[in-house]
């Protein structure tokens, strides 16, 4: 549990005036579920490419499994399971040719995993991604990250507009991956009760930066007030507390 | 309705200010060439076209398909899908359908009108032009074709790709009724009674198209070859898995863009080899001119279809692959590409000539040439033509690469428009330079020096790229060592090849040596890995 799969150190990064993370660190111990909560653009997706190497670090560093994302892509991304917010999954593929091509790059590819989770997903293999629904294209997603059993699972926001079947799928299978003992999951969300459910670790992030970071139950506890713990909802507006990011815990 | 027709014109209009200011500036800079620098005594020349010619027909005509890409929403939507490619967002707005079809089409037409007829002030204002230039009918022309473009872009299909086929069959067949009545010398009404009429026409076809994508009517005939699918899908069913990650992503690129040039040459060349079949093409000139359009063909359209595979994708910057080992899976799928492109060139063209009965011309040349030539000297000239158009079909699809990857959008902006110029510029350069002796000498003497400044550029910028791909060790010194061993072999084999067909006393070896070196991809080439690391780790 001490090993770090993440390590993000005083890492900065700006897109012209804006700056999207500040000087944000975050140690992610291995056999974790952390949950990145924060509200939209308050930078959990610039942290999420900064740790699959599609941002390069200005200042700070970001270190997974040791090594930098950006100088060795093939080590790290071999290791990762990605699920991304938009689903970019190449449009002309089948269901079938998606699992064909994607078992290549992942030597620790299950073939009957794979196949246990289409069915479980109700994917048909001889569809088309263009075909499928939104929800169908995050469990395509979803399949292809999970396949291979990745050491870390990255969900960047899986759960955004999806229906509730869905959601369902996708925290099943989250919670499936915490089965699997030592494997870690890192879990982006604006749905704090979704995070509330599955995450033992969390970090706010707002404007760039981190403002609350720890253990889901530690964090509850510092902000009890008597008997009544509070929510995961009530804590982040607490924390943030602005109008336009208490709508994120809606 | 007014609001509407405001809000739809201020966004063509916000979206593409830089377009419509480029164009007013070029005009403006143009004019002040014509009536300042050379005054009222040089009348622009269009039969044959002189270089002030050039400087007008060809900005006129690619600001023309700009209309077109524009007007039609072509360049927001998927020209190859089923699906209607006008904005699905404008559907919820509350306006006619009417109005949706309407108020595009009437600006895009009124644009390609006013160009026409802003093209005609310009060449008939000061000094004037050597052939008449009408006013209206060209430019009802314009407007006519901008709207049929217009309402077969929007309008629902059955199939993929069948808006393409049936736009460029249509529009032919508008071209082919003008090229008709002009060849029979009809008079100016008489035009403008055959282009007219065809505007409201094409409106009421775009609002049928509108209505029925508004309302989700989309027919699919995908179903018609269903049990070919079957059978395809049968077949990958039981295809074997990858042997490597790079396997797959040579599989994957080749899927995704590996067909689009050999789909062009389909499309492209059996229309240039009909010209076989036209009775009284059968002279050995026409035959090899035919010939030779065709074998520079596949060329050609590689420099657009380089376009579409240089564009770099989030999925395909996470694959777990160095950035080197992404472009090697990409130069294999554009060699895949150019042999299959040549393939079909070759095929189309021997079926051509077997079916014309033009064959026997091509047997009986290339006997005559053998025999001047030499058998083995008549081969070898063959094959390194083939060779030679194989290798430029092949550089034009990868020598854009590494602009294209970067996915920077003003690299890519600039890059084009620096193409464009030259485009623009080349007409007028090369008439200077025929009409010039004095130029001509110039150039000739300092030929030399021209081709030691390119060479010399040449090994910097590669020297450069060597460098960046050193330090960011994107590509092991092995791979560094054996590319620049590749390189040099290959430009000694081209130089020795060159020495055995064109030495003489009059062609210097250094000027072959120049050529060699210069016509073998180097910088451009080895800069795409450098390009994509970029784009992937910004």
């Amino acid at each position: 549990m001490s090993e770090s799969v993440i390590k993000v150190s005083e890492l900065t990064r700006r897109f012209g005036a804006k700056t999207a993370l500040d000087s944000v660190s975050l140690c992610m111990p291995r056999g974790a579920v952390y949950g990145l909560v924060g509200a939209n653009g308050a930078g959990k997706t610039t942290l999420i490419k900064h740790i699959l190497g599609l941002l390069r670090a200005q200042r700070g560093s970001v270190r997974v499994f040791g090594l930098d994302p950006v100088d060795d892509p093939v080590a790290v991304l071999s290791r990762i399971g990605y699920l991304s917010e938009e689903n970019d999954l190449p449009a002309w593929m089948r269901i079938d040719e998606l699992l064909r091509y994607s078992r290549a790059f992942y030597p620790a590819w299950d073939d009957a995993y794979a196949e246990e989770l289409r069915r479980t997903f109700a994917l048909d293999a001889a569809a088309t991604i263009s075909h499928l629904s939104k929800g169908q294209k995050a469990r395509a997603g979803l399949l292809v990250a999970l396949a291979y059993r990745p050491e870390l699972l990255v969900l960047d926001e899986p759960s955004s507009g999806l229906d509730p079947i869905v959601r369902r799928d996708i925290l099943g299978a989250v919670i499936r991956t915490i089965a699997d003992e030592g494997r870690t999951v890192l879990f982006s969300s604006h749905l704090l009760e979704e995070v509330e459910q599955v995450a033992d670790h969390v970090t706010m992030i707002s404007h760039g930066r981190i403002v609350l970071s720890g253990a889901l139950a530690a964090i509850k506890e510092s902000h009890r007030t008597g008997e009544r713990v509070p929510s995961l909802d009530e804590i982040f507006i607490a924390q943030v507390g602005t109008p336009g990011a208490s709508a994120a815990g809606t | 309705m007014g609001g509407a027709a405001r809000a739809i014109g201020w966004e063509l209009r916000r979206r593409h200010r830089l377009g419509v200011i480029a164009l007013g500036a070029y005009v403006i800079i143009f004019l002040a060439i014509k009536l300042v620098i050379l005054g009222p005594g040089h009348p622009i020349r269009l039969n044959p076209p002189n270089g002030l010619a050039a400087l007008i027909i060809a900005p006129v005509s690619m600001t023309l398909f700009y209309f077109v890409a524009v007007f039609s929403y072509g360049l927001s939507g998927d020209v190859a899908a089923r699906q209607s490619i006008y904005p699905s967002r404008m559907f919820t707005m509350p306006v006619t359908t009417r109005a949706l079809a309407g108020w595009p089409m009437l600006y895009g037409t009124s644009a390609a009108a006013s160009l026409w007829i802003a093209t005609a002030i310009l060449v008939r204002w000061s000094g004037g032009a050597d052939v008449y230039v009408p006013w209206v009918w060209p430019a009802l022309l314009s407007a006519a074709c901008l709207a049929w473009t217009q309402a077969l872009m929007w309008m629902p299909y059955g199939l993929p790709g069948m808006r393409v086929v049936i736009a460029a069959l249509w529009l032919a067949v508008v071209d082919a009724i003008v090229l008709l009545a002009l060849n029979y010398k009809a008079s100016e009404l008489v035009m403008v009674a055959v282009c007219a009429p065809q505007i409201p026409f094409a409106y009421l076809v775009a609002w049928y198209a509108v209505g029925r994508a508004r309302r989700g009517d989309n027919p699919d005939w995908r179903g018609l070859f269903a049990p070919r699918k079957t059978i395809a899908s049968g077949f990958s069913r039981i295809e074997p898995r990858f042997l490597s990650p790079a396997r797959a992503q040579t599989w994957f690129e080749w899927r995704r863009h590996g067909r689009t040039l050999p789909a062009m040459v389909a499309v492209v060349v059996p229309f240039e080899l009909l010209l076989l079949f036209v009775p009284g093409n059968d002279t050995a000139p026409i035959v090899f001119l035919i010939l030779f359009v065709v074998l520079f063909t596949p060329p050609f359209m590689a420099a657009f279809a380089a376009a579409a595979l240089s564009t770099p994708t989030p999925f395909t910057a996470r694959r777990p692959l160095t950035s080197a080992a992404l472009i090697a899976a990409k130069l294999r799928m554009t060699v895949w590409s150019t042999i299959a492109a040549w393939l079909l060139a070759v095929t189309f063209s021997v079926v051509a000539l077997l079916l014309s009965g033009r064959m026997p011309v091509v047997v009986e040349r290339a006997r005559a040439g053998i025999e001047v030539t030499g058998t083995l000297r008549g081969v070898a000239v063959v094959l390194f033509v083939f060779a030679a158009f194989f290798a430029s079909t092949w550089k034009h699809l990868v020598q854009s690469l590494c602009v294209g990857l970067t996915g920077s959008e003003w690299l890519i902006k600039s890059s084009v428009l620096l193409a464009l110029i030259a485009l623009v510029a080349a007409g007028p350069l090369a008439d200077g330079i025929i009409r010039s002796r004095i130029v001509q000498s110039a150039i000739w003497d300092s030929l030399p020096w021209i081709l030691v400044v390119l060479v010399v550029l040449k090994m910097i910028a590669g020297s450069w790229v060597a460098i960046r791909l050193y330090d960011s060790r994107l590509l092991s010194d092995r791979a560094l060592v054996s590319g620049a061993a590749c390189w040099l072999a290959t430009v000694l084999a081209l130089f020795g090849v060159l020495e055995w067909f064109a030495a003489s006393p009059l062609v210097p070896r250094y000027f072959l040596g120049a050529i060699a070196i210069l016509q073998v991809p180097l910088a451009r080439v080895s800069a795409a890995p450098v390009a994509i690391a970029w784009s992937r780790h910004r």
